[in-house]
């Protein structure tokens, strides 16, 4: 009975009035009206004018009214700019691959409306955040499980030899589980991280600074070590990365406990020395990192047009349709932002990084908003940082400010198992927002 | 509240990061245009160079020489429509550039020249659409073009031909030459071509003149009242220079010949003797009257001399004066500049300066803007002088050495020469012809390696009557 009052009493700091409703609605017209204009120009483009084309729309008109309705029924008091946002950016990312890679736009359609069901279930299923934290253990050994059986067992979509096998494939269906490891992930080191806490800021803050506790040592050795074995088994830069910094993102906002982030970075570049040495993919990422222009025909290609991209896009950019990011290879997946760039120019640039930032945003005040439940705290943390941590890497990474990591823009780039995983974010975040225990 | 100053401080440096990432993406849509986009590895130049429809070149009787076609893709390729005719227009290559006629008036072939209005402009980059070009239209006339190529098949050299008194381009032959079409695949080897198919010998060139000197020379005696029936004893004897000998034009017997026939047969003993009379001065102001030391110009095209392209004379002279009366010495003389003397010659001493474009017709227009130019003639010689030189010249082809130039009921005047160049020898044709009213028109004709003058003289022959067919209506 306690609990439903101090409930009460937190519900109106949250976006429920009627302001807030009307942004909403206003986001979902912009998000609408944005495809159709563009799916318009690229028909005009094309020079052809077939109903199928019209799909992404249809299916994405449906997903915002249907999923909408269905959101708002079960989660009144929830924060309202959270879909519409997460909408306006895959469909944005509806019209992307449609522009760059046609045949793969029903695909990611289907995924779309795929990714909407996985949301409203995920805001559907009783108790879902105390099922969640009550068999975290288990959902650990079986997203560890996964990622065995992706080493042991991944395969490549595209089928070349060589290519990272980061997935596992079902009679033409491919998932990549190291996207549910991200969210496995934060709900484990939230869970866990919500029992330590006290104790670990009792460590960092009150007792010697120099010394550094097992407590704190342990979680980040092994914590690095799994990103390691991502690493080398699955030549994966880019994920191992981004679980590292969200685990030390995570550690500090519980311990308090600020030389974290610094000894941190530093294992980070020790890693990547380590790994520069070893590893052919580091090294060359890498190498055109620091310069790419002596080999822009060979292997920095990719990254020279993607500056290229940038440039050609100038302030306002090419239009959709009539720019050349095809020129930069694989574009409609790490590339989209190139390509992006280039057709939508820098206003369609800053557009895109102010969803992101203000999605992270909403989901670092709804960590705040959770006052004494430091599991909703730092889950809400964690997958606002996992989102910020992904969007910083790719597109600092086509930008050429740090090294490539091969990881999607969240919601714009070509992929179903990212688009799924982030959905399932909105929808526990939606949860989170709401309120609940 | 718990872990509310780590988020915040969390969020100040997520939206730091943030706004790094959007100003690196401000720097490369800022600077990439004037840096990075200039790069020649970017393929949107190329795409854009590939797109542009290049306007076509016509001929002056509106005959289409090279047009452009594009395919459903947008890209453009160039279609040269006349083999004879690619070393009077050039190429056009998306790899290795332009050249010629395509290089001269480039900018308006590709458009850059009519892009003045600026809604236009803006409109055209909004919709992107490709560049076009304006359609060009040459003073170049295809059968004369043609019928010289045909008479000049299997010889290296060049001929030119200008219509008098406007100055007016006919044909431009440069032999060997190159197929335009297929340039890019064949280009390493015309490069390494010793024939060097990509010199201009009519814009370019420069050769030792030999008799075709004695021209100027006949000029000059002129001005100090030479009589053309002075008789030269031994005239037909061969000069001894340097270990080469030089004879006339045609195999005589040894004989004296008056100056009008030594001339005729371009016989070098009795010019050795007039330039000795008319003393080193004389014969350098007369090489400067006629311009013959400078490289003449054709509206924008490259005329760059290359010294080591030509053929040159290496030999050491004491007798400079020797040398350069017949032709032998430093000095080279360029056929395009010959062709100008010749129109000189009979257009009352005055030469037009030569040109190439008639007009141009911007994208989309029906009307064609003609070319607006001042072109002054250039007095190289008086009326008097021209008169008798045009005699001189018609007695030649009557019954000198330029015998073959000969067409019947044209009049045509020329002269016949060799020059000595290397290790070989250079035969040469300057001629004119006179049509109905005071049109005209003037060649010169050098072949190269050749020891025959009436081969010259028949080709300089074919090319007077075309441009007569071509000038004349019917």
């Amino acid at each position: 009975m306690t609990d439903l009052t101090t409930l009460k009493m937190r519900m109106p700091r949250q976006v429920g009035s009627t302001a807030g409703r009307w942004v909403a609605f206003l986001l979902g017209l912009i998000g609408g009206g944005f495809i159709f204009v563009n799916i318009m120009a690229l028909m005009l483009e094309r020079g052809a004018f077939t109903l199928h084309d019209w799909l992404p729309l249809i299916i994405w008109i449906a997903c915002a009214v249907i999923g909408g309705r269905l959101i708002a029924q079960r989660l009144p008091q929830r924060d309202r700019l959270l879909f519409p946002l997460a909408l306006l950016m895959s469909g944005w990312g509806l019209v992307l691959i449609d522009r760059l890679a046609p045949n793969f736009s029903d695909r990611q359609t289907l995924w779309l409306a795929v990714s909407v069901a996985a949301l409203l279930a995920v805001v559907y299923l009783p108790r879902a955040l105390r099922l969640l934290r009550g068999y975290r253990y288990t959902l650990l050994v079986v997203g560890l499980g996964l990622l065995v059986a992706t080493i042991v067992l991944g395969t490549n979509p595209s089928g070349q030899i060589g290519a990272p096998e980061l997935w596992l494939g079902f009679g033409g269906f491919f998932f990549q589980p190291s996207e549910a490891l991200k969210v496995i992930l934060v709900i484990f080191l939230a869970s866990y991280l919500a029992e330590q806490y006290p104790a670990l800021r009792a460590e960092g803050l009150n007792i010697d600074h120099r010394r550094f506790s097992p407590r704190i040592v342990g979680p980040v050795v092994l914590m690095w070590g799994l990103s390691v074995v991502i690493l080398i088994w699955q030549r994966d830069l880019g994920t191992a990365i981004l679980f590292f910094m969200v685990f030390l993102v995570l550690l500090y906002v519980a311990s308090s406990y600020t030389p974290l982030l610094i000894v941190g970075l530093l294992l980070i570049a020790a890693a990547g020395l380590v790994a520069y040495n070893l590893f052919d993919v580091v090294r060359l990422r890498i190498d055109i990192w620091l310069n790419p222009w002596v080999e822009s025909q060979g292997r920095a290609f990719q990254i020279v047009q993607s500056l290229m991209a940038f440039s050609a896009g100038g302030i306002f950019g090419q239009g959709v349709g009539q720019g050349s990011p095809n020129y930069i290879p694989v574009v409609h997946s790490d590339f989209v932002f190139a390509a992006l760039a280039e057709e939508w120019g820098l206003l369609g640039v800053i557009a895109a990084i102010a969803c992101i930032a203000v999605l992270v945003v909403r989901g670092l005040r709804i960590g705040i908003m959770q006052r004494t439940r430091p599991f909703q705290g730092l889950l809400a943390v964690g997958l606002s940082v996992m989102l910020a941590t992904q969007s910083l890497l790719i597109m600092g990474g086509v930008l050429k400010l740090i090294p490539l990591t091969g990881v999607t823009l969240p919601y714009f780039s070509y992929g179903g198992s990212s688009l799924l995983v982030n959905f399932v974010m909105i929808g526990l975040l939606l949860r989170l927002s709401a309120g609940e225990n | 509240m718990q872990f509310m100053r780590e988020i915040n401080r969390l969020l100040t440096g997520i939206l730091v990061l943030f706004g790094i990432v959007a100003l690196a993406a401000a720097y490369w849509a800022v600077i990439g245009p004037d840096t990075i986009l200039q790069r020649e590895d970017n393929p949107r130049l190329v795409e854009a160079e590939a797109s542009i429809l290049r306007g076509a070149i016509i001929d002056r009787d509106g005959t289409m020489l090279v047009d452009s076609q594009q395919d459903e893709s947008g890209r453009v390729t160039r279609e040269y429509l006349y083999p004879s005719m690619a070393s009077a227009l050039g190429y056009y290559s998306l790899r290795y550039g332009v050249g010629g006629a395509e290089a001269a008036f480039d900018s308006t072939l590709r458009g850059d020249a009519i892009q003045n209005d600026t809604t236009r402009a803006l409109l055209q980059s909004l919709l992107h659409e490709p560049q076009q070009g304006a359609d060009v239209q040459l003073t170049l006339d295809l059968d004369v073009q043609q019928q010289i190529a045909a008479a000049m098949v299997g010889q290296r050299g060049a001929v030119v031909v200008l219509s008098v008194p406007d100055g007016a381009v006919l044909a431009l032959v440069s032999l060997p030459t190159y197929d335009a079409n297929t340039l890019d695949a064949n280009w390493d080897q015309l490069v390494a071509d010793s024939g060097k198919p990509f010199f201009n010998r009519v814009l370019q060139g420069r050769y030792q003149p030999g008799g075709a000197l004695e021209t100027p020379l006949m000029a000059a005696a002129f001005l100090v009242n030479h009589s053309v029936d002075e008789n030269f004893a031994q005239a037909t004897s061969p000069v001894l220079l340097d270990n080469d000998q030089f004879t006339c034009a045609v195999r005589l017997p040894t004989m004296s010949l008056s100056l009008r026939e030594s001339y005729g047969f371009a016989c070098p003993h009795p010019f050795a003797l007039l330039a000795s009379e008319l003393g080193a001065e004389t014969v350098q102001a007369t090489i400067d009257t006629f311009r013959l030391d400078q490289q003449p110009t054709l509206m924008d095209f490259e005329t760059l001399p290359d010294a080591a392209e030509t053929p040159q004379s290496t030999a050491e002279n004491p007798d400079a004066l020797l040398k350069i009366a017949l032709g032998q010495g430093d000095l080279t003389v360029n056929p395009l500049n010959m062709a100008m003397i010749a129109a000189a010659i009979v257009n009352d001493g005055n030469t037009p300066q030569p040109y190439l474009l008639v007009g141009t017709r911007s994208p989309g227009a029906e009307a064609w803007t003609p070319a607006q130019a001042i072109r002054p003639t250039i007095p190289l010689a008086t009326a008097n002088t021209a008169r008798h030189l045009q005699d001189l010249m018609r007695y030649t082809v009557a019954n000198g050495a330029a015998q073959n130039a000969g067409r019947p009921n044209i009049d045509i005047g020329g002269h016949a020469a060799l020059a000595v160049s290397g290790d070989g020898s250079l035969a040469w044709f300057v001629g004119f012809a006179t049509f109905a009213g005071n049109e005209g028109a003037a060649v010169a004709v050098v072949l190269e390696n050749s020891d025959d003058p009436g081969l010259a003289a028949d080709i300089g022959g074919t090319a007077l009557a075309a441009a007569q067919t071509a000038l004349t209506p019917p």
